[in-house]
């Protein structure tokens, strides 16, 4: 008598189970349960009677408060379940980028709310992928907002993306090397790269860290130069093309002479992207940073920075006579022009978009906020003093070329600096790009 | 052959000229499944890639017109193309290479008898195992301009003053990818090396010793010819892999500094998914599919004609 339910399986005696009869028993039995496994969410699922809508957004770099976030959307009312799709974090651009293209080309109706990125929102508008809001959102409601940003999404006069937060590249200083050295927060280029020449020295190893990895990052740092000597990628009218004039050049000059002439940044900028720039500013090695304002939280923590209570936030230099330039970033809301639950999706938007769910993101993650009421918060002056400190430079940033065709844009702009700044060719590469930028723009 | 003959006697077989009318298809339609499913994975995408290519389309436009052989002809005279074509054979004939003659002594040391042998080669597979992401990091820390372990080792022996920029200098980059794939992936070599190694009957070898051959001689004139099927076969997979090397270039420079690293793969991705273009972009993946070909068939000619001569 077999005792076990294995004994006797495949005996050749003939006794217990035969091994075949075993195997598809088994394999009955694991199948079953994988269908009840798969079957049973779906079926949960339709017995709370809510619409489902699917919101996808980037993990960004500091705690996962969207996930407590959309919880909290959930709870807060009956008609509506929000599921959350987390996409690859923000520094893997391109990542995001595929995945959202991936889905929204399918037209399919997912994900019903996405994030995107400020560059993106033409080419989502000109592929009409973004539903256009303007009936949902009026003018009047939209003066609340940053006009900047308001136009930053806005494609052919309509409005394609809501505004969420932006973020904007800042000069990052230690306090206790400028004390030192009696020097003053520097506003123009020289004065910065005289003051880092002379506070460079023992551990402080680097004057001026910035980022130059072939990858987007290259662009946001190519417009904060060229646009602090006046000078830009693109036209007003996104068909001309900009890149091979004069300021465009010295802006590219001064870049390379960083690295290469006066030596205050290292060639290994060459192969940062932002969390390697930061890591040797807040293990104290350098004396200026170049950098996104998630950094200040990081600065100031025991855990992971040597330099808490050293370190100050300032706009970015200039060039003499010219205004300083920040590069605008940072991610918007989209609705899917293929929704199948419009009404779901713009509520969740507007809860989004409320004066409290945008300072809940300024004071716990540090995004500085699209609507001008928020600004003025007390709550944020206290959590995130630099915020409301650099209000102007947030209201200044300079956005990347709007055009649907940014993506191919930036790839050229990616290629053509960064061969200027390995060989110095700064000439030949950005009249290069300018050829090859005119053929995708195409005047 | 003689069993099979016993069991189907002639008088048993239909008639000759009848023999080809009783085709039963049934066995024809287990293969159906089967060429189905490389159909729709294998045969189908290529067409597809094909099919595009002499189309001018886009993802985020409806346009989608057919422009016969502009992409080509876009594709002979862009700069980049050739730029990542070059260090793509680059990168292949290096990495095969190294990672052949690598692996052949790993093999050969392996096939000896020594205590810890199991063990040793099960260590040998740690790094084929590690996935690919991880080893990129990795190595993104160990060659570290400012930190890294190889420039603080380098520098204490000696051999360099200053901290070498190893993937921020564009004639060094590419090369340190090739260190990386090749300690990833010389262990897959050395392991199909062994198991032809295990092939050759150990008495010609010891055959060749009592003719008075020494050890180089036994391993040139009498191992290696035998080995020669098995080498070519191992560098064929070896070579046609590294050419569609992707993920080590873009997780650790994503096309490097100035394109130094870029190879077909980022190429035909950024084009594909970023710029989405999927008419250039397809025109990219053929041009990369016609190049495999072409070194599978120029490997296919030696190992064919390998074979003949060891069938003699």
């Amino acid at each position: 008598m077999p005792k076990k339910l294995t004994d006797g399986v495949g005996k050749p005696d003939g006794t217990g189970m035969r091994r075949r009869d075993f195997i598809v028993a088994s394999g009955a039995a694991v199948a079953t349960a994988a269908v009840g496994a798969l079957g049973l969410p779906t079926r949960l699922y339709a017995q709370t009677g809510r619409t489902e809508i699917t919101f996808a957004s980037p993990r960004f770099f500091s705690t996962d408060t969207t996930q407590q976030l959309v919880e909290a959307y959930n709870k807060s009312q009956n008609s509506v379940h929000v599921s959350y799709v987390e996409l690859p974090p923000p520094s893997s651009s391109t990542e995001v980028h595929q995945q959202l293209v991936q889905q929204l080309a399918r037209k399919t109706g997912s994900p019903d709310v996405f994030t995107q990125d400020i560059i993106w929102v033409a080419e989502f508008a000109a592929a009409g992928w973004a539903l256009p809001l303007d009936s949902y959102f009026g003018a009047d409601e939209m003066k609340a907002y940053l006009p900047g940003v308001v136009q930053a999404c806005t494609w052919k006069g309509q409005l394609t993306a809501m505004p969420w937060f932006i973020d904007s590249g800042k000069l990052y200083y230690r306090t206790d090397i400028l004390e030192k050295l009696g020097a003053t927060v520097p506003e123009t280029w020289d004065d910065l790269i005289e003051t880092a020449k002379k506070g460079m020295g023992g551990d402080v190893r680097f004057g001026f860290i910035w980022q130059a990895k072939q990858a987007e990052i290259l662009t946001c740092d190519l417009v904060s130069f060229v646009g602090s000597n006046g000078g830009s990628i693109l036209g007003p009218d996104g068909k001309t093309v900009k890149i091979a004039e004069p300021e465009a050049k010295a802006a590219v000059q001064l870049m390379y002479d960083t690295i290469h002439k006066d030596k205050i940044t290292p060639a290994d900028v060459l192969t940062w992207d932002e969390e390697p720039s930061r890591r040797p500013f807040t293990a104290g090695q350098s004396v200026f940073l170049r950098n996104w304002s998630y950094v200040w939280s990081i600065a100031q923590d025991k855990t992971q920075s040597d330099v808490v209570g050293k370190v100050e936030v300032a706009p970015l230099p200039h060039f003499a006579g010219k205004k300083s330039a920040a590069c605008l970033g940072g991610y918007q809301y989209g609705v899917n022009a293929s929704t199948k639950n419009k009404e779901a999706a713009i509520d969740f938007l507007r809860w989004l978009s409320t004066p409290a769910t945008q300072l809940h993101f300024a004071t716990e993650q540090g995004f500085v906020p699209t609507r001008l009421s928020v600004f003025d918060e007390p709550e944020l002056a206290k959590t995130q003093p630099f915020i409301q400190k650099l209000k102007n430079v947030s209201l200044g940033a300079i956005p990347r070329p709007v055009t649907p065709k940014y993506p191919q844009v930036t790839l050229i702009l990616q290629s053509e600096v960064s061969r200027a700044l390995v060989s110095g060719d700064v000439e030949g590469s950005l009249n290069k790009a300018k050829a090859q930028i005119e053929k995708i723009v195409g005047a | 052959m003689a069993v099979a003959k016993t069991l189907t006697r002639e008088a048993d077989l239909p008639p000759p000229e009848m023999r080809f009318r009783i085709w039963r298809p049934g066995p024809a339609l287990l293969l159906v499944p089967a060429l189905a499913a490389i159909a729709a994975v294998s045969i189908y995408p290529v067409i597809l890639g094909f099919w595009l290519s002499f189309r001018d389309t886009t993802l985020s436009s409806p346009k989608d017109t057919f422009i016969g052989l502009d992409n080509y002809q876009q594709l002979a005279s862009d700069s980049q193309f050739w730029n990542a074509w070059i260090h793509t054979m680059e990168f292949t004939s290096a990495s095969t290479l190294l990672e052949t003659l690598v692996g052949l002594i790993i093999a050969l040391i392996l096939s000896q008898r020594f205590l810890g042998r199991g063990l040793v080669r099960a260590a040998m597979l740690v790094p084929w195992a590690i996935p690919t992401v991880v080893t990129s990091k990795m190595f993104g820390w160990l060659f570290d301009g400012q930190n890294g372990v190889v420039n603080y080792l380098l520098r204490s022996v000696g051999l360099i003053q200053e901290n070498v920029n190893w993937y921020g200098s564009p004639d060094l980059a590419l090369w340190t990818i090739v260190i990386a794939d090749v300690w990833k992936t010389t262990p897959f070599m050395a392991l199909l090396l062994l198991a032809g190694l295990q092939t050759i009957p150990h008495s010609l070898s010891e055959a060749a010793l009592i003719d008075g051959a020494n050890s180089w001689q036994r391993f040139w004139s009498v191992r290696l010819p035998l080995l020669a099927p098995t080498l070519l076969i191992a560098a064929m997979f070896r070579s046609l892999d590294a050419f569609r090397i992707f993920d080590l270039v873009y997780v650790l420079t994503g096309g490097g500094p100035a394109d130094s690293t870029e190879v077909l793969s980022t190429l035909t991705y950024k084009n594909l998914f970023s710029a989405l273009q999927f008419g250039y972009g397809s025109a990219l993946s053929t041009a990369m599919f016609i190049t495999e070909i072409f070194i599978a068939l120029v490997f296919g000619i030696f190992i064919l004609r390998k074979f003949k001569e060891a069938g003699q």
